[in-house]
């Protein structure tokens, strides 16, 4: 079996550890991001690394849990990876949402960081 | 259910922060059931219901029935994520507020919620019901009742103590609620619909005088 393309891997394992940093220790989700990566957070646009935390940070739950339910992963031009993430959250005793979120991934001195990265509920009829 | 036999269709939103019992109440006036279940809710979530609705009139006359096809709304909790939009508030009528009795952060951010209401309602006075839930678990009480009647009548508004769980009070605030939408729109109706001289000018332009009149107005449609 041939192995699996570079950005499937490196896609996926990014994946995994931003969302495993979301749910439980989600101050560490800084160490993904750059000074000039670019957060679209339901509409409200953040960049660089600080304004992002903030944001992030002041999401207003204790306890949130993500669910995967699809990831697909695609080589982008300038050796990125682009990432398109579909699944499910729950927060504290909220309802289910569903959620699509959006990554660019490039290489810099070695490490996979986030350059772009979008997201949305996936909400349909609450405007 | 949404068959289109009825007078009027009303839309109301339940608001307040999360974890207050927004879905559990509105469950338990459309159903008359407690569901302390997890219910899974991918956006759309609204409970309806048909009631008839009969207006007071003056001498305590009790006009025609208007049946009344009730929508009642909630949010999925997308609050956390972003402020709701004018969209979300679009089109609703009437607000239920609720805040839990057992947690006063609840209680402190209803003046957010009106805030918010305010801004984002078809009008800047909408009509609200503030409801403090919760009011089966006294023993974990958090708020009293004269503060929160306090706010309630510094805002002009209803309030009442509800509970989810047994049912208490929960069909009167949401009649209450309809109560005012009722009385809103027949003084909208009033005002646009009857012809000039029709009012009368000595004063006594209160809507319970026209009540008599606008009903007339109407069978005639």
């Amino acid at each position: 079996m041939a192995e699996r393309p570079m950005w499937e891997q490196v896609g996926t394992s990014f994946v995994h550890l931003y969302y495993q940093r979301f749910d439980s220790s989600r101050v560490e989700l800084s160490a993904l991001y750059t000074d000039a990566s670019c957060l679209s957070w339901e509409g409200q646009q953040f960049q660089g690394k600080t304004a992002i935390m903030e944001k992030l940070m002041s999401l207003p739950f204790q306890k949130i849990q993500h669910s995967i339910t699809s990831q697909d992963h695609q080589p982008a031009p300038d050796n990125c990876i682009l990432s398109m993430v579909v699944g499910q959250l729950k927060v504290d005793n909220d309802p289910v949402m569903g959620f699509h979120q959006l990554f660019v991934l490039k290489n810099i001195s070695d490490n996979w960081v986030c350059t772009n990265d979008i997201f949305r509920l996936a909400l349909y009829n609450f405007a | 259910m949404s068959d289109g036999d009825y007078d009027y269709l009303i839309k109301f939103l339940a608001l307040g922060d999360s974890g207050v019992g927004k879905t559990s109440i509105l469950y338990q006036y459309t159903d008359g059931k407690f569901n302390s279940r997890f219910i899974t809710t991918v956006g759309i979530d609204f409970r309806e219901k048909r009631v008839v609705y009969r207006s007071n009139g003056p001498d305590g006359i009790i006009g025609r029935g208007q049946r009344i096809h009730l929508q009642l709304w909630d949010t999925a909790g997308q609050e956390r994520f972003r402020s709701l939009t004018t969209a979300f508030f679009r089109d609703a009528m009437g607000f239920l507020l609720l805040f839990d009795l057992t947690n006063e952060q609840s209680f402190l951010n209803v003046r957010n919620w009106i805030s918010q209401l305010q801004m984002h309602a078809y009008c800047e006075n909408p009509d609200i019901v503030l409801c403090g839930n919760k009011s089966d678990m006294e023993d974990q009480r958090m708020v009293k009742e004269e503060e929160a009647k306090e706010l309630a009548e510094k805002y002009g508004i209803p309030y009442f103590e509800t509970s989810a769980a047994n049912g208490t009070n929960v069909s009167k605030a949401v009649e209450t609620l309809l109560d005012l939408i009722m009385k809103r729109m027949e003084r909208c109706v009033d005002k646009s619909w009857i012809p000039e001289g029709v009012v009368r000018s000595n004063g006594h332009s209160s809507t319970e005088q026209l009540h008599e009149d606008k009903d007339k107005g109407k069978c005639g449609c």
